[in-house]
Protein backbone atom coordinates (compact mmCIF):
# COMPACT_ATOMS: atom_id res chain seq x y z
CA UNK A 1 0.00 0.00 0.00
CA UNK A 2 2.75 2.37 0.99
CA UNK A 3 4.63 1.56 -2.16
CA UNK A 4 1.60 2.25 -4.26
CA UNK A 5 1.19 5.70 -2.77
CA UNK A 6 4.80 6.67 -3.34
CA UNK A 7 4.82 5.58 -6.93
CA UNK A 8 1.54 7.32 -7.61
CA UNK A 9 2.80 10.56 -6.11
CA UNK A 10 6.00 10.32 -8.10
CA UNK A 11 4.09 10.09 -11.35
CA UNK A 12 1.88 12.96 -10.41
CA UNK A 13 4.81 15.10 -9.38
CA UNK A 14 6.70 14.35 -12.55
CA UNK A 15 3.66 15.17 -14.59
CA UNK A 16 3.34 18.45 -12.77
CA UNK A 17 6.97 19.31 -13.43
CA UNK A 18 6.51 18.48 -17.07
CA UNK A 19 3.38 20.60 -17.37
CA UNK A 20 4.99 23.48 -15.56
CA UNK A 21 7.95 23.29 -17.91
CA UNK A 22 5.73 23.35 -20.98
CA UNK A 23 3.53 26.14 -19.79
CA UNK A 24 6.14 28.34 -18.18
CA UNK A 25 8.03 29.28 -21.33
CA UNK A 26 5.71 32.07 -22.32
CA UNK A 27 4.86 33.41 -18.85
CA UNK A 28 8.53 33.54 -17.99
CA UNK A 29 9.24 35.65 -21.05
CA UNK A 30 6.46 38.01 -20.01
CA UNK A 31 8.05 38.18 -16.59
CA UNK A 32 11.20 39.68 -18.09
CA UNK A 33 11.62 43.44 -18.07
CA UNK A 34 12.00 45.30 -21.35
CA UNK A 35 15.76 45.58 -20.87
CA UNK A 36 16.03 41.87 -20.10
CA UNK A 37 14.03 41.00 -23.18
CA UNK A 38 16.22 43.26 -25.32
CA UNK A 39 19.40 41.65 -24.04
CA UNK A 40 18.19 38.07 -24.28
CA UNK A 41 19.54 37.71 -27.81
CA UNK A 42 22.95 39.00 -26.68
CA UNK A 43 23.01 36.48 -23.85
CA UNK A 44 22.16 33.67 -26.25
CA UNK A 45 24.80 34.83 -28.73
CA UNK A 46 27.46 34.98 -26.04
CA UNK A 47 26.64 31.47 -24.89
CA UNK A 48 26.94 30.29 -28.48
CA UNK A 49 30.37 31.86 -28.98
CA UNK A 50 31.97 30.68 -25.72
CA UNK A 51 31.00 27.09 -26.52
CA UNK A 52 32.58 24.41 -24.35
CA UNK A 53 34.51 26.96 -22.29
CA UNK A 54 31.28 28.32 -20.89
CA UNK A 55 30.87 31.65 -19.16
CA UNK A 56 30.59 32.71 -15.51
CA UNK A 57 27.59 34.52 -14.12
CA UNK A 58 29.88 37.37 -13.10
CA UNK A 59 31.12 37.82 -16.66
CA UNK A 60 27.56 37.91 -17.93
CA UNK A 61 26.38 40.52 -15.42
CA UNK A 62 29.35 42.72 -16.34
CA UNK A 63 28.89 42.31 -20.10
CA UNK A 64 25.15 42.78 -20.09
CA UNK A 65 25.24 45.48 -17.43
CA UNK A 66 22.49 43.78 -15.47
CA UNK A 67 22.33 42.51 -11.91
CA UNK A 68 22.67 38.86 -10.98
CA UNK A 69 18.95 38.34 -10.42
CA UNK A 70 18.14 39.61 -13.92
CA UNK A 71 20.75 37.46 -15.63
CA UNK A 72 19.64 34.42 -13.67
CA UNK A 73 16.05 35.08 -14.72
CA UNK A 74 17.14 35.31 -18.36
CA UNK A 75 19.20 32.13 -18.08
CA UNK A 76 16.23 30.33 -16.58
CA UNK A 77 14.10 31.52 -19.44
CA UNK A 78 16.59 30.30 -22.03
CA UNK A 79 16.92 26.99 -20.24
CA UNK A 80 13.16 26.44 -20.22
CA UNK A 81 12.93 27.41 -23.84
CA UNK A 82 15.61 24.91 -24.89
CA UNK A 83 14.08 22.21 -22.69
CA UNK A 84 11.15 22.11 -25.08
CA UNK A 85 11.15 19.15 -27.41
CA UNK A 86 11.62 21.21 -30.57
CA UNK A 87 15.10 22.39 -29.51
CA UNK A 88 18.24 20.28 -30.03
CA UNK A 89 20.36 22.17 -27.55
CA UNK A 90 20.33 22.51 -23.80
CA UNK A 91 21.59 25.15 -21.39
CA UNK A 92 23.60 23.65 -18.53
CA UNK A 93 25.71 24.94 -15.68
CA UNK A 94 28.64 22.79 -14.62
CA UNK A 95 31.68 23.80 -12.56
CA UNK A 96 30.16 27.23 -12.07
CA UNK A 97 29.87 28.15 -15.75
CA UNK A 98 26.95 28.26 -18.13
CA UNK A 99 27.23 26.60 -21.50
CA UNK A 100 25.22 25.15 -24.34
CA UNK A 101 25.35 21.44 -25.15
CA UNK A 102 23.61 19.36 -27.76
CA UNK A 103 20.84 17.21 -26.34
CA UNK A 104 21.43 13.46 -25.88
CA UNK A 105 18.92 12.78 -28.65
CA UNK A 106 21.41 14.16 -31.19
CA UNK A 107 24.22 11.88 -30.01
CA UNK A 108 23.70 8.93 -32.43
CA UNK A 109 23.71 11.34 -35.36
CA UNK A 110 26.88 13.03 -34.17
CA UNK A 111 28.56 9.64 -33.93
CA UNK A 112 27.40 8.86 -37.44
CA UNK A 113 28.58 12.20 -38.77
CA UNK A 114 32.06 11.93 -37.30
CA UNK A 115 32.21 8.16 -37.49
CA UNK A 116 33.12 7.88 -33.86
CA UNK A 117 31.98 4.75 -32.15
CA UNK A 118 32.00 4.60 -28.38
CA UNK A 119 32.40 7.39 -25.94
CA UNK A 120 35.28 7.42 -23.49
CA UNK A 121 34.57 5.01 -20.70
CA UNK A 122 35.89 4.92 -17.17
CA UNK A 123 36.65 1.63 -15.44
CA UNK A 124 35.03 0.70 -12.15
CA UNK A 125 38.36 1.26 -10.41
CA UNK A 126 38.64 4.71 -11.93
CA UNK A 127 35.10 5.61 -10.90
CA UNK A 128 35.62 4.38 -7.33
CA UNK A 129 38.85 6.34 -7.02
CA UNK A 130 37.15 9.45 -8.40
CA UNK A 131 34.21 9.00 -6.02
CA UNK A 132 36.52 8.76 -3.01
CA UNK A 133 38.46 11.86 -4.08
CA UNK A 134 35.33 13.85 -4.85
CA UNK A 135 33.65 13.10 -1.52
CA UNK A 136 36.72 13.28 0.69
CA UNK A 137 38.98 15.81 -0.97
CA UNK A 138 41.62 16.95 -0.26
CA UNK A 139 42.88 13.43 0.22
CA UNK A 140 46.24 11.64 0.12
CA UNK A 141 47.11 8.59 -1.92
CA UNK A 142 47.51 6.56 1.26
CA UNK A 143 43.95 7.35 2.39
CA UNK A 144 42.57 6.32 -0.99
CA UNK A 145 44.51 3.06 -0.86
CA UNK A 146 43.23 2.39 2.65
CA UNK A 147 39.66 2.81 1.51
CA UNK A 148 39.92 0.65 -1.58
CA UNK A 149 42.46 -1.90 -0.35
CA UNK A 150 44.30 -1.47 -3.64
CA UNK A 151 47.38 0.48 -4.74
CA UNK A 152 46.38 3.79 -6.33
CA UNK A 153 49.57 5.19 -7.83
CA UNK A 154 48.98 4.22 -11.45
CA UNK A 155 45.31 5.14 -11.29
CA UNK A 156 46.05 8.59 -9.89
CA UNK A 157 48.52 9.22 -12.67
CA UNK A 158 45.94 8.16 -15.28
CA UNK A 159 43.27 10.40 -13.79
CA UNK A 160 45.66 13.36 -13.73
CA UNK A 161 46.46 12.69 -17.39
CA UNK A 162 42.77 12.77 -18.19
CA UNK A 163 42.46 16.07 -16.35
CA UNK A 164 39.89 14.75 -13.90
CA UNK A 165 41.97 15.23 -10.75
CA UNK A 166 44.88 17.44 -9.75
CA UNK A 167 47.31 18.04 -6.93
CA UNK A 168 45.82 20.59 -4.60
CA UNK A 169 48.53 20.84 -1.95
CA UNK A 170 50.49 18.95 0.64
CA UNK A 171 49.26 17.30 3.80
CA UNK A 172 50.82 18.23 7.15
CA UNK A 173 51.29 14.52 7.87
CA UNK A 174 54.84 13.10 8.02
CA UNK A 175 56.48 13.12 4.61
CA UNK A 176 54.08 15.89 3.55
CA UNK A 177 52.22 13.66 1.06
CA UNK A 178 50.45 15.17 -1.94
CA UNK A 179 46.78 15.99 -1.57
CA UNK A 180 44.46 15.34 -4.48
CA UNK A 181 41.20 16.98 -5.50
CA UNK A 182 38.89 16.93 -8.50
CA UNK A 183 39.10 19.46 -11.33
CA UNK A 184 36.55 21.61 -13.16
CA UNK A 185 36.83 19.07 -15.94
CA UNK A 186 35.59 16.46 -13.46
CA UNK A 187 32.60 18.63 -12.55
CA UNK A 188 31.79 19.04 -16.23
CA UNK A 189 32.18 15.32 -16.93
CA UNK A 190 29.83 14.44 -14.08
CA UNK A 191 27.27 17.20 -14.61
CA UNK A 192 27.96 18.99 -11.33
CA UNK A 193 27.56 22.71 -10.73
CA UNK A 194 29.48 22.39 -7.49
CA UNK A 195 30.63 19.60 -5.18
CA UNK A 196 27.40 20.05 -3.21
CA UNK A 197 25.66 18.49 -6.20
CA UNK A 198 27.39 15.14 -5.72
CA UNK A 199 24.84 12.34 -5.35
CA UNK A 200 24.01 11.87 -1.69
CA UNK A 201 25.55 8.80 -0.12
CA UNK A 202 24.31 7.05 2.96
CA UNK A 203 26.17 7.83 6.12
CA UNK A 204 27.68 4.85 7.86
CA UNK A 205 25.56 3.70 10.75
CA UNK A 206 27.40 4.70 13.84
CA UNK A 207 28.10 2.20 16.54
CA UNK A 208 25.56 3.46 19.04
CA UNK A 209 22.85 2.54 16.59
CA UNK A 210 24.30 -0.91 16.14
CA UNK A 211 23.90 -1.59 19.86
CA UNK A 212 20.15 -1.60 19.48
CA UNK A 213 20.08 -4.14 16.72
CA UNK B 1 30.94 -24.46 -6.93
CA UNK B 2 31.29 -22.70 -10.22
CA UNK B 3 32.83 -19.24 -10.21
CA UNK B 4 31.19 -17.34 -12.98
CA UNK B 5 32.80 -14.15 -11.85
CA UNK B 6 36.40 -13.77 -12.91
CA UNK B 7 38.73 -11.82 -10.70
CA UNK B 8 39.09 -9.05 -13.28
CA UNK B 9 35.50 -8.19 -12.57
CA UNK B 10 36.41 -6.99 -9.12
CA UNK B 11 38.09 -3.70 -8.47
CA UNK B 12 39.88 -4.99 -5.37
CA UNK B 13 39.78 -7.39 -2.43
CA UNK B 14 36.99 -5.47 -0.68
CA UNK B 15 34.87 -5.65 -3.80
CA UNK B 16 35.44 -9.40 -3.90
CA UNK B 17 34.49 -9.74 -0.23
CA UNK B 18 31.26 -7.82 -0.77
CA UNK B 19 30.47 -10.16 -3.65
CA UNK B 20 31.10 -13.23 -1.50
CA UNK B 21 29.07 -11.82 1.40
CA UNK B 22 26.17 -11.25 -0.95
CA UNK B 23 26.54 -14.64 -2.59
CA UNK B 24 26.76 -16.47 0.75
CA UNK B 25 23.98 -14.30 2.19
CA UNK B 26 26.17 -13.35 5.14
CA UNK B 27 25.15 -10.56 7.50
CA UNK B 28 27.62 -7.76 7.01
CA UNK B 29 26.89 -6.29 10.47
CA UNK B 30 27.50 -9.62 12.19
CA UNK B 31 30.09 -11.02 9.87
CA UNK B 32 30.88 -14.71 9.90
CA UNK B 33 34.61 -14.25 9.40
CA UNK B 34 35.37 -17.99 9.21
CA UNK B 35 32.90 -18.48 6.40
CA UNK B 36 34.17 -15.43 4.58
CA UNK B 37 37.74 -16.65 5.00
CA UNK B 38 36.90 -20.09 3.58
CA UNK B 39 35.06 -18.67 0.59
CA UNK B 40 37.72 -16.07 -0.06
CA UNK B 41 40.47 -18.68 0.06
CA UNK B 42 38.49 -20.97 -2.19
CA UNK B 43 37.98 -18.22 -4.69
CA UNK B 44 41.63 -17.17 -4.77
CA UNK B 45 42.70 -20.82 -5.20
CA UNK B 46 40.26 -21.24 -8.04
CA UNK B 47 41.62 -18.16 -9.77
CA UNK B 48 45.16 -19.38 -9.37
CA UNK B 49 44.22 -22.80 -10.75
CA UNK B 50 42.85 -21.01 -13.78
CA UNK B 51 46.25 -19.35 -14.10
CA UNK B 52 44.68 -15.95 -13.67
CA UNK B 53 46.84 -13.28 -12.23
CA UNK B 54 45.93 -12.52 -8.64
CA UNK B 55 47.28 -9.18 -7.50
CA UNK B 56 49.19 -9.00 -4.25
CA UNK B 57 46.47 -6.83 -2.70
CA UNK B 58 44.17 -9.84 -2.67
CA UNK B 59 46.77 -11.87 -0.84
CA UNK B 60 47.29 -9.18 1.81
CA UNK B 61 43.62 -9.40 2.76
CA UNK B 62 43.74 -13.17 2.56
CA UNK B 63 46.57 -13.20 5.07
CA UNK B 64 44.51 -11.01 7.41
CA UNK B 65 41.51 -13.37 7.15
CA UNK B 66 43.60 -16.47 7.70
CA UNK B 67 45.34 -14.91 10.68
CA UNK B 68 41.99 -14.04 12.22
CA UNK B 69 40.66 -17.52 11.67
CA UNK B 70 43.74 -19.27 13.04
CA UNK B 71 43.70 -17.10 16.15
CA UNK B 72 40.13 -18.14 16.81
CA UNK B 73 41.13 -21.79 16.58
CA UNK B 74 43.87 -21.45 19.14
CA UNK B 75 42.97 -21.58 22.82
CA UNK B 76 43.02 -18.10 24.32
CA UNK B 77 45.75 -17.18 26.68
CA UNK B 78 44.52 -15.40 29.76
CA UNK B 79 46.24 -12.07 29.42
CA UNK B 80 45.60 -11.80 25.71
CA UNK B 81 42.17 -10.33 25.89
CA UNK B 82 43.31 -7.36 27.90
CA UNK B 83 46.11 -6.65 25.46
CA UNK B 84 43.87 -6.63 22.48
CA UNK B 85 41.42 -4.27 24.13
CA UNK B 86 43.60 -1.41 22.97
CA UNK B 87 43.63 -2.59 19.40
CA UNK B 88 40.67 -2.50 17.07
CA UNK B 89 39.23 -5.96 16.62
CA UNK B 90 40.16 -7.12 13.08
CA UNK B 91 36.58 -8.13 12.49
CA UNK B 92 35.21 -4.74 13.47
CA UNK B 93 37.85 -3.08 11.39
CA UNK B 94 37.00 -5.17 8.36
CA UNK B 95 33.27 -4.51 8.74
CA UNK B 96 33.96 -0.78 8.99
CA UNK B 97 36.15 -0.88 5.87
CA UNK B 98 33.61 -2.94 3.96
CA UNK B 99 30.77 -0.57 4.83
CA UNK B 100 32.76 2.48 3.92
CA UNK B 101 33.98 0.91 0.69
CA UNK B 102 30.40 -0.04 -0.15
CA UNK B 103 29.33 3.59 0.18
CA UNK B 104 31.90 4.74 -2.33
CA UNK B 105 31.11 1.89 -4.63
CA UNK B 106 27.47 2.91 -4.63
CA UNK B 107 28.45 6.53 -5.17
CA UNK B 108 30.67 5.50 -8.07
CA UNK B 109 27.69 3.79 -9.73
CA UNK B 110 25.63 6.97 -9.44
CA UNK B 111 28.53 8.98 -10.81
CA UNK B 112 28.86 6.57 -13.70
CA UNK B 113 25.25 7.23 -14.72
CA UNK B 114 25.94 10.96 -14.74
CA UNK B 115 29.16 10.42 -16.67
CA UNK B 116 27.47 8.32 -19.33
CA UNK B 117 24.67 10.88 -19.68
CA UNK B 118 27.19 13.67 -20.08
CA UNK B 119 29.08 11.70 -22.73
CA UNK B 120 26.02 11.94 -24.97
CA UNK B 121 26.11 15.72 -24.98
CA UNK B 122 28.52 17.79 -26.98
CA UNK B 123 29.66 21.36 -26.77
CA UNK B 124 31.11 23.18 -29.71
CA UNK B 125 34.56 24.60 -29.23
CA UNK B 126 35.17 28.23 -28.37
CA UNK B 127 34.61 30.32 -31.48
CA UNK B 128 37.81 31.38 -33.19
CA UNK B 129 37.57 35.13 -32.92
CA UNK B 130 41.24 35.60 -33.76
CA UNK B 131 40.90 34.71 -37.43
CA UNK B 132 38.30 37.46 -37.75
CA UNK B 133 40.60 40.08 -36.35
CA UNK B 134 43.49 39.30 -38.68
CA UNK B 135 43.36 39.89 -42.40
CA UNK B 136 42.25 36.46 -43.46
CA UNK B 137 41.96 37.27 -47.17
CA UNK B 138 45.34 36.18 -48.39
CA UNK B 139 45.84 33.29 -46.06
CA UNK B 140 44.89 29.71 -46.50
CA UNK B 141 43.29 28.29 -43.42
CA UNK B 142 42.67 24.73 -42.51
CA UNK B 143 41.37 22.77 -39.59
CA UNK B 144 43.83 20.61 -37.71
CA UNK B 145 41.30 17.80 -37.91
CA UNK B 146 41.29 18.03 -41.71
CA UNK B 147 45.06 18.05 -41.78
CA UNK B 148 45.16 15.00 -39.60
CA UNK B 149 42.74 13.09 -41.80
CA UNK B 150 44.56 14.09 -44.95
CA UNK B 151 47.84 13.12 -43.38
CA UNK B 152 46.51 9.67 -42.64
CA UNK B 153 45.36 9.32 -46.20
CA UNK B 154 48.75 10.31 -47.56
CA UNK B 155 50.44 7.87 -45.23
CA UNK B 156 48.28 5.07 -46.48
CA UNK B 157 48.79 6.12 -50.05
CA UNK B 158 52.53 6.08 -49.69
CA UNK B 159 52.32 2.81 -47.81
CA UNK B 160 54.49 4.21 -45.15
CA UNK B 161 52.17 3.44 -42.30
CA UNK B 162 53.41 -0.11 -41.97
CA UNK B 163 55.76 -0.49 -39.05
CA UNK B 164 59.31 -1.00 -40.21
CA UNK B 165 60.66 -4.41 -39.42
CA UNK B 166 64.27 -3.33 -39.34
CA UNK B 167 65.94 -0.43 -37.64
CA UNK B 168 67.62 1.93 -40.05
CA UNK B 169 71.15 2.83 -39.25
CA UNK B 170 71.18 6.07 -41.20
CA UNK B 171 71.37 9.25 -39.22
CA UNK B 172 67.97 10.50 -38.23
CA UNK B 173 67.09 14.02 -39.22
CA UNK B 174 65.80 16.26 -36.43
CA UNK B 175 62.76 18.47 -36.86
CA UNK B 176 64.96 21.57 -36.64
CA UNK B 177 67.22 20.29 -39.41
CA UNK B 178 64.24 19.43 -41.52
CA UNK B 179 62.81 22.93 -41.12
CA UNK B 180 66.11 24.35 -42.34
CA UNK B 181 66.01 21.96 -45.29
CA UNK B 182 62.47 23.03 -46.17
CA UNK B 183 63.40 26.68 -45.86
CA UNK B 184 66.39 26.11 -48.14
CA UNK B 185 64.05 24.77 -50.79
CA UNK B 186 61.64 27.67 -50.40
CA UNK B 187 62.78 29.63 -53.44
CA UNK B 188 62.29 26.69 -55.76
CA UNK B 189 58.73 26.21 -54.60
CA UNK B 190 55.62 27.81 -56.02
CA UNK B 191 53.55 30.21 -53.97
CA UNK B 192 51.11 27.38 -53.28
CA UNK B 193 52.39 23.83 -53.46
CA UNK B 194 51.38 20.30 -52.58
CA UNK B 195 52.61 18.61 -49.43
CA UNK B 196 53.81 15.73 -51.59
CA UNK B 197 56.49 18.02 -53.02
CA UNK B 198 58.12 18.23 -49.63
CA UNK B 199 58.12 14.50 -49.00
CA UNK B 200 59.59 13.53 -52.36
CA UNK B 201 63.00 12.97 -50.80
CA UNK B 202 61.68 11.06 -47.80
CA UNK B 203 63.04 7.56 -47.60
CA UNK B 204 61.36 6.31 -44.49
CA UNK B 205 58.62 6.93 -42.00
CA UNK B 206 60.88 8.95 -39.76
CA UNK B 207 61.72 11.48 -42.49
CA UNK B 208 58.09 11.68 -43.31
CA UNK B 209 56.97 12.36 -39.75
CA UNK B 210 59.75 14.89 -39.21
CA UNK B 211 58.65 16.73 -42.36
CA UNK B 212 55.10 16.80 -41.11
CA UNK B 213 56.16 18.12 -37.70
CA UNK B 214 58.32 20.71 -39.44
CA UNK B 215 55.29 21.94 -41.36
CA UNK B 216 53.25 22.21 -38.20
CA UNK B 217 56.01 24.31 -36.70
CA UNK B 218 56.25 26.53 -39.78
CA UNK B 219 52.47 26.95 -39.77
CA UNK B 220 52.57 27.91 -36.12
CA UNK B 221 55.14 30.59 -36.86
CA UNK B 222 53.07 31.84 -39.81
CA UNK B 223 55.77 30.99 -42.31
CA UNK B 224 53.45 28.54 -44.03
CA UNK B 225 49.71 28.09 -44.00
CA UNK B 226 47.83 25.01 -45.03
CA UNK B 227 44.54 23.94 -46.47
CA UNK B 228 43.03 20.56 -47.14
CA UNK B 229 40.93 20.25 -50.28
CA UNK B 230 37.97 17.97 -50.94
CA UNK B 231 40.30 15.19 -52.16
CA UNK B 232 42.17 15.29 -48.85
CA UNK B 233 45.20 16.78 -50.54
CA UNK B 234 47.29 19.02 -48.32
CA UNK B 235 48.18 22.34 -49.91
CA UNK B 236 50.75 24.67 -48.45
CA UNK B 237 51.15 28.37 -49.03
CA UNK B 238 54.17 30.51 -48.35
CA UNK B 239 53.41 33.37 -45.96
CA UNK B 240 56.85 35.01 -45.86
CA UNK B 241 59.02 35.55 -48.87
Amino acid sequence: MEEYITSYEMDKREKAIYQRRESKVVPLYKALSKEEKDKLAILEGLLYVVGEDGIHLGQLTALLDLDEASVKKMLRHLKRRYDQKEYGIELVSYAGVYKILSKPVVSPYIQKLFQTSKANTLSQSALETLAIIAYKQPITRFEIEELRGVGAEVMLRKLIMRGLIEEVGRSEAPGRPILYGVTEEFMDSFKLYSLDDLPKIEEIKNESEDLFE
Amino acid sequence: MAFEASIQKFSGPLDLMLHLIKEEKLDIFDLDMERLCDQYLKYINEMMDLKLEVESEYLVELAMLVEYKSKKLLPKRENEEEDSAFEEDPKEKLVRRLLEYQRYKEASLKLETLYLERQLQYAKSLSDTESLVKDSDDKLSGEVKDLWRAMNKVMRRLQLSKPLSTKLTTKEVSVEDRILMIKARFNDLDEVFNFKKLVEDCENLHDFVVTFLGILDLAKNHILSFEVDENDEIWLKKELS
